[in-house]
This record gives C-alpha cells, structure tokens and sequence, in this order.
C-alpha cells in the first residue's frame, strides 16, 4: 500500500535543544529551523537506564524495556557466548511490523539493534552495515564484507554495499570543518582525528544507504538511525565552549568546534532528505536522550560499564513538521514511549492498549480520532520475521563488541582473563549487568517491587558494586522495606564502598521512612554543606524541608536547584507544593504547570495541580488534572476519590457514577480521621463537627493519646465510627490495613501553647521551651509519617471557617 | 609528476556540485549522489594519474 502522505522519520542520537537552539539562531542549522519553524516542537523525556539500544528500541516498540527485552549493550549468544545486541532479544513488535502487518511499506535504516533484519514489506539495512572492523582490526576498504542479516531484500545488498565510506577513505580535508588545524596534526598521532574519521565515515554510510533507498525504492515510511552526535559529544563534548576547568588550552582550541560540526553536518544531510521529499510528507526528528553541554558536564566519568552514560541530559528532541501538523507550536508532555503511538495515527492506525506511551494528539491541527487495540501481538498477520535464526558471524560480533569497549559502555573481556574461566566470569558479568538495567527499568516504571527481587538476586556482597546497592535502597525504601534499606546501607558503611556523603543521603530516605524526620534532617544537612552543588541532594533535601513544613527553607533549596538547573521539573513541583502549603495558590499553579511542561508523565506534579484547582473552585480543571493522574498512574486509589467528589460537585453523572464504581473497587475500608496539633483550632473544629451531627469516635479530650494502648491490635477499630478523633501522636500507630482519609487541621505551635497553657495548665508561664519543641517534634513527625503513606488522602485545613466548604463536606460524608 | 585531475561536477535540483576527488563535505552530506560522484572521481583520478605514471 503506498500512502499519499508519507512519513520520514529521523533519528538522531543525544540531539539537545540547547546546542540546536544556538545554532539555528547563528543561521548554522538552516534546516531544522525550517522543520521547527513550520511544525511543533518539544523536549521528549527520555528513560532510566538512559542507554542508546534500550531506548531507541522503546522508541520502535512505544513499552519499556522490561516489556520489549533488549536490555543492554550486548547479550548472551545462547551457546555460551556474548555478542552485541541484537534483534534476537526484542520480543514485541516494532512499528515497521505494525506496518508492514497493514500493508505499508518501509525503509528502516541503521536502527540500533537490527541486526539481523527483518523480511517485512520493504528494506532494512542493520546497524551494522556501516561497520569496518574484522575481529578486533580494521579491514582496508577492499576487503571489506558486509557481516550476515545485514541488508534485506537481498536484491539491494550490492549497489548499497557499494556506498558504503570506509574510515580511511576521510581525508584531512573533509576533517577541516572540524578541526580547522587538521593537517597540521599526525593522524597516526592523535587518535582523535581517527575518532573523527570513523564517525564521519559511519554518519555518510548510513545517510548514503537511506538516501539511495528513498529515491529508489517505493515507500510509506522511511526511518533511519544516526548515532553520530552521541558519539561526537562522548569524545569531543569536553572540549566544547566554554573551556572547562582542567582542560589543556591547546586542546581545547584545536576540538572546540567539533561538536558543532557535528550538527552542521547533520542539518546538511537533513537538507538533502528534505528536497527528496514532498510537501505531504510528514517529517520527524527525535533524539533518544540529550547531552550535558554547559556547567552540568561531568568533571569525570565512572569506570563502570555504560559509565558514558553520566553525560546524557534527561530530554531529548521532538520536531514534527506536515500536512495537519500545527506550525511554530511547542508540545509538551512528550516521552520516547510516545513515539510509536504517535506514529501509529499519523497512518491511522490503532495503538495497542498495552503500549506505555500515548499519541502526541497536541500536535494535529484538528482534533485527531484515536483507535485502539488490545495488542499488536495478538494482530494475527504477517509483520515480518529475521532472516537468520542466530547470528552466527563471529568475527562482526567481536567487531561490534570491541566497539562497544572503546566507547567505554562495556568492560574489555580480557580484563578477565583469556581462559576459559574468564569467559564464563565475563558471561556472568555481562548477565547480571543486563540484569542490573531490567531492574533500573522496572523502577522506572515504578514497579519497584519487581526491581527489588531482581536486585536481590544479583547483589553479590563479596564483590559489591555500590550502582546495585544504590539501586537496591532506593526500592527498598519505595517498597517501604526500610529495615532491609538499612542493613544495606550499614553494609556500605561497614566496607566503605561509597563516599560518606552520599551514604548519609541515602540513610536519610531510610530515617525518613523510619518516621525519624530529625535524623533525616541532620544527614541532608551536612550533605548539602559538603554538596552544595549537588542537584539530587538539594532535591532531597528540598522535599524533606516540604514535608516537616519549612515552607521557606525549602522554597531556597529549590531555587538553588533551579539556579544550576533551569526548568528542572522535580524542583519546580517542589517550589509548586511549598507555594500550595502557604496558600499561594496562583503561584503554585505557575509552578506546577512548568514542572509539567517537561516531564509530563509525573503523577505527582498533575495531583498537586488538580488539588490547587479544586481549592480554587475551577472544578473543570482539577477534574482534568486528577483524570491525567488517573490514566498516567492508575494504581494511586486516591485519585478516584477527589474525582469522584468533584464529579459530583459539577453534577456530572456519568463520571459520579464511573469513580464511584472504582472507589467501590478500591473501597479497603476506608477511615476518616481528624487529627491536628491539640490547639484552638482543633477543639473548634471538632465542636463544628459535632454540631452538623457527625459522631466522632475516640476521645476528644486525649490531646497527646495518653489513653489509648496502641499494643491493642484494636484500639482503632474499637474507636468504632467512621470518623474517629485521633490524638497526632499517634497517627503512626494507624493500622495499615484501612485507606484514610486525613483532615489535618492545622495551627501555629505558638497558639497551641498558649491554648494548652491557659486550658490545660492554668497558672504555668506563657512560653514553656520544652513544650514548644515537643509540639512542633510532634508536627514534624506526623507531617513526615503522612508524606510516607501510599494510601492517605490528607486535606490540611487551616481555618475552621473552612467547614462551611462543600468541597470539605463531601470530604467528611 | 601527478597531474592536476579533471573536474567533476553534479547537478541535484537544478544546483551544480563539483566533485573534487578528496571529496567535501556537502558532497557527502548529499547521501547517494554525492558518494557515489566522490568514488568515481576518486577512480578517474587514480586512473588518470596511473596513466600519467605509465607513460
């Protein structure tokens, strides 16, 4: 089927906006102005682990890597052996299936991994067409094979074989644009000329192989892979303005321009792609992740596998230009996992309800009409099978590999030994890593208890690797297992594997969970004192200031951490909340909105903005903010309750009844608790309360729960009443198998001192120090329990004018 | 002595690219056409100059 608006995709790897944007506005990047110019724009949130083969294979698939199964840079051969990796281990289908099941025709060019390729209705080209090497050496260019599975149809394999550009054959002339002092250097000398001169090589291969495919060969989509600019900014980012600390003058003056070279040549390549198409084609360029090219460069990089990594920036690109496409527009909001869904409905197709993306509908004119499916796997058609069972080319394997160890993503096998011992270590080793990414991926996609189990599995105490331990904490403490957090974290103290700082920032998280905010406090402290620069650090301490309410301490820490990184989202949530917490809600809602602008897919973010609309009566839009919540995390059951409040507050019955059906579901018995610091506004609140006839239970006048004996497995359950009074001290005591929902009402510790000294204790002093710290001791921890708790609903209530609210009442029914 | 190669040239929409056998890299950055153009300029000019050697 040929289509008449066709589609050109382009995939270009670590592509940042902020060196695009500089050299569009030098005019250096024609091109892709003209695209941006004439079709939306937008960053594309990228994946944890940020690993090339990982993610472009998301990108072809729209699911994350534990769902699509390619999970690293190499994989095990299945007969003992390692090779790089391959199409073998995606298990799902890509887009040019999907296609090709429908009808359509594609070229699919240099996608990593695609070797071996596919017979799908079409041509592939692997992305090992370009490769030079035999073994472990280079070839000369007239000996040069093309490894097995590389090229289908094999019809087209001789004249694409022929346009192929050997390292070798880039002379010093083409390397000038580059490094204007080219000839003047040894380019047996100066291994960085020979870096230049493979990418190079590579990049013009690959663009030569499409070019050559979308003139000659009919198509609806074409679609090719450049992992030029990832490899440019790995080697020569360090010399990119300006000059770094450290870094010798001489170098610096001779590489400084490689980078932008780089994309010059890139935009030079898309003009060609450009005149070979029509104006009814849709073009699309993504970058899977972008690059660290200003004061966030790493000072060094990790000698650990894929420790290149470090220097990948969490956004890559999104540029979109055709018939339909709105024009000088930014979308926002967008991730990889976007991609295939997205590309799905420009042939209007259906996307598979088991994709972890959605369609980027924002970017169509007029509202498009979305289909889905259960499953692309379950499409009982033809899409395509590879055309070797196994790779079998030893000698492209170890090629392909050794490439991998120069660019620092794998560990040299002989760094093990040549015997046969030291190849089955390196097997373990290269198994576990990819382990190491399954899990990374499943935390990613907040499925922390699978990571855990694979953590566990893999966490090898007599060799410790401090990135799984790091890891293997952080689930724990997600998964609430702090007990397991801490005994890891004294096992890295105990060997020292870590730097002390960064331990303390992880014990803090764990103090955190442990309800022992103070400690927490302490340990971030000093590590913002020792990192000051540290954007996770601040964020955690930012967050942990959040939570026990130094609104105003906080609101700096955020700031800083916007200050070194502008726009971080994680930091502007953080501003967005302590703006929500002091009742400045316009300003929140500024914040929220930005924080989401980059990462859509943050639950958090969305919530805290339904609830900013909510208490400011746009009731349309909180509905709006928690239904995004809903679809993007669906398993948060306190989402269906605000929309199930709201959905009856704006009197629509089709949602009343929808979210009542889910609460119903989700219905674990949920509790209403009203607690508060023991002050003026509690007793007020809970006289209110009796008043409109509600029966509370517990008592009333236990300030501090010096009544209750919460070693009773019972003592909540024989408070008897769906609302019960719960003294704040022991709101850590709640029994973990009812959901709640809180009114926290709130009081300055100051008032609640004079109350209980003038109530409580008639005659003491008016300000008792011991007191005071006890009362805010108490606050703290409740504020730090609560932030715990996956299934609270808390509504902080500062007035107790505020019961005539309706949004309260239907709170407390 | 070598001899200064002929000059090669292309014409893609209607725009004239002259092909020198060290190739640029708008040659390159012209995928097929330009590849292909640089490795047979690259061609003439060995055969050229080995012609010019033999004699």
């Amino acid at each position: 089927m040929l289509k008449k608006n066709k589609v050109l995709f382009i995939g270009w790897d670590a592509a940042d906006w902020k060196i695009i944007d500089k050299l569009m506005a030098n005019g250096l990047m024609p091109a892709m102005k003209r695209i941006v110019d004439n079709g939306v724009r937008g960053q594309l949130a990228t994946l944890d682990p940020p690993l090339s083969p990982m993610l472009w294979t998301s990108m072809a698939t729209g699911v994350r890597p534990f769902d699509h199964g390619v999970l690293g840079f190499v994989e095990h051969d299945g007969i003992g052996g390692v090779r790089p990796v391959s199409s073998h281990s995606r298990k799902v289908k890509a887009i040019w299936n999907m296609l090709t099941m429908e009808g359509y025709k594609s070229n699919i060019v240099g996608w990593w991994p695609s070797n071996p390729v596919e017979n799908i209705n079409g041509c592939m080209v692997s992305n090992l067409f370009q490769q030079e090497k035999k073994g472990k050496d280079i070839v000369g260019p007239n000996e040069w094979d093309l490894p097995e599975g590389t090229i289908y149809p094999e019809r087209i394999v001789e004249h694409l074989k022929e346009l192929r550009v050997h390292p070798h054959e880039i002379t010093g002339n083409l390397i000038m644009p580059f490094v204007p002092q080219a000839v003047e250097l040894d380019k047996k000398e100066d291994k960085r000329l020979a870096v230049i001169q493979k990418i190079l090589a590579h990049a013009t291969s690959i663009h030569a192989a499409c070019t050559e495919l979308m003139e000659t060969e009919e198509w609806d989509f074409t679609a090719v892979y450049h992992d030029a600019i990832d490899h440019f900014c790995h080697a020569f980012m360090k010399y990119y303005p300006p000059r770094l600390e450290g870094m010798d003058e001489e170098g610096f003056d001779l590489f400084k321009n490689v980078v932008n070279g780089a994309y010059v040549f890139h935009d030079m390549m898309l003009e060609r792609q450009l005149q070979m198409i029509d104006d009814e084609t849709t073009v699309i360029i993504c970058s899977d992740h972008g690059f660290h090219s200003d004061h966030l460069r790493p000072t060094h990089v990790p000698e650990v596998p894929s420790g290149p990594a470090i220097e990948h920036a969490p956004f890559g690109i999104f540029v979109a230009m055709g018939p339909g496409i709105k024009k000088g527009e930014q979308i926002y909001g967008a991730s990889i996992l976007d991609v295939t869904p997205t590309l799905l409905t420009l042939f209007d197709l259906p996307i598979g309800r088991d994709m972890h993306g959605k369609p980027l509908t924002d970017m169509y004119e007029t509202p498009k009409e979305v289909r889905y499916i259960d499953s692309w796997e379950k499409v009982d058609k033809f899409g395509g099978e590879l055309i070797l069972k196994s790779v079998s080319n030893n000698e492209s394997n170890e090629a392909a590999l050794q490439q991998l160890v120069d660019l620092g993503y794998i560990n040299d096998m002989n760094v093990e030994g040549d015997t046969e011992n030291g190849e089955a270590n390196y097997l373990k080793s290269i198994i576990s890593e990819n382990n190491f990414y399954l899990a990374k991926s499943y935390a990613n996609g907040g499925c922390y208890e699978e990571a855990l189990e694979i953590l566990l599995e893999i966490e090898n105490r007599d060799k410790p690797d401090f990135r799984i331990l790091l890891e293997l904490v952080g689930c724990a403490v997600k998964t609430r297992r702090f007990a397991l957090a801490d005994e890891y974290i004294r096992f890295i103290r105990k060997g020292n594997l870590m730097e002390e700082n960064y331990v303390n920032v992880l014990e803090a998280k764990v103090q955190l969970g442990l309800n022992e905010p103070d400690k927490a406090m302490r340990l971030l402290k000093d590590a913002v004192q020792n990192f000051p620069d540290s954007i996770d650090v601040l964020l955690d301490f930012g967050r942990l200031l959040n939570t026990i309410c130094e609104y105003e301490y906080a609101i700096g820490i955020f700031q800083r951490v916007v200050d070194l990184d502008p726009g971080n989202s994680y930091s502007l949530h953080g501003l967005g909340v302590a703006a929500l917490r002091t009742e400045k809600y316009e300003e929140a809602l500024g914040y929220f909105l930005d924080a989401i602008e980059n990462v859509y897919y943050y639950p958090f973010a969305h919530f805290h903005l339904g609830e900013t609309f909510a208490i400011m009566k746009n009731y349309p839009a909180a509905i709006e903010s928690f239904e995004v919540v809903a679809a993007i995390a669906p398993q948060m059951p306190k989402t269906y309750r605000w929309l199930l409040d709201l959905s009856e507050i704006v009197e629509d019955k089709t949602r009343t009844e929808r979210y009542r059906k889910i609460v119903d579901h989700y219905d674990l018995g949920e509790k209403i608790v009203v607690t508060g610091l023991p002050g003026k506004n509690l007793d007020y609140s809970l006289q209110k309360l009796k008043e409109k006839g509600i029966e509370i239970g517990g008592d009333i006048n236990d300030l501090f729960g010096d009544t209750v004996d919460v070693l009773n497995a019972n003592w909540f359950a024989d408070l008897g009443q769906k609302v019960n009074y719960v003294p704040l001290r022991l709101l850590g005591s709640l029994p973990p198998k009812y959901s709640y929902r809180i009114l926290f009402v709130l009081d300055q510790p100051e008032e609640v001192m004079k109350h209980l000294l003038e109530n409580e204790w008639p005659g003491k002093e008016l300000f008792n120090s011991v007191l005071m710290e006890e009362i805010q001791k108490q606050e703290r921890r409740a504020r730090s329990w609560l932030s715990q708790q996956p299934n609270l609903d808390i509504f902080y209530l500062k007035s107790p004018e505020g019961f005539d609210d309706e949004l309260i009442e239907r709170y407390l029914s | 002595m070598k001899e200064a190669p002929k000059k090669r040239a292309i014409t893609l929409n209607g725009k004239h690219f002259e092909v020198p056998p060290g190739g640029s890299l708008g040659l390159l950055a012209l995928g097929n056409v330009g590849v292909r153009a640089w490795k047979q300029a690259k061609k003439d000019w060995d055969k050229q100059n080995s012609n010019v050697e033999e004699k």
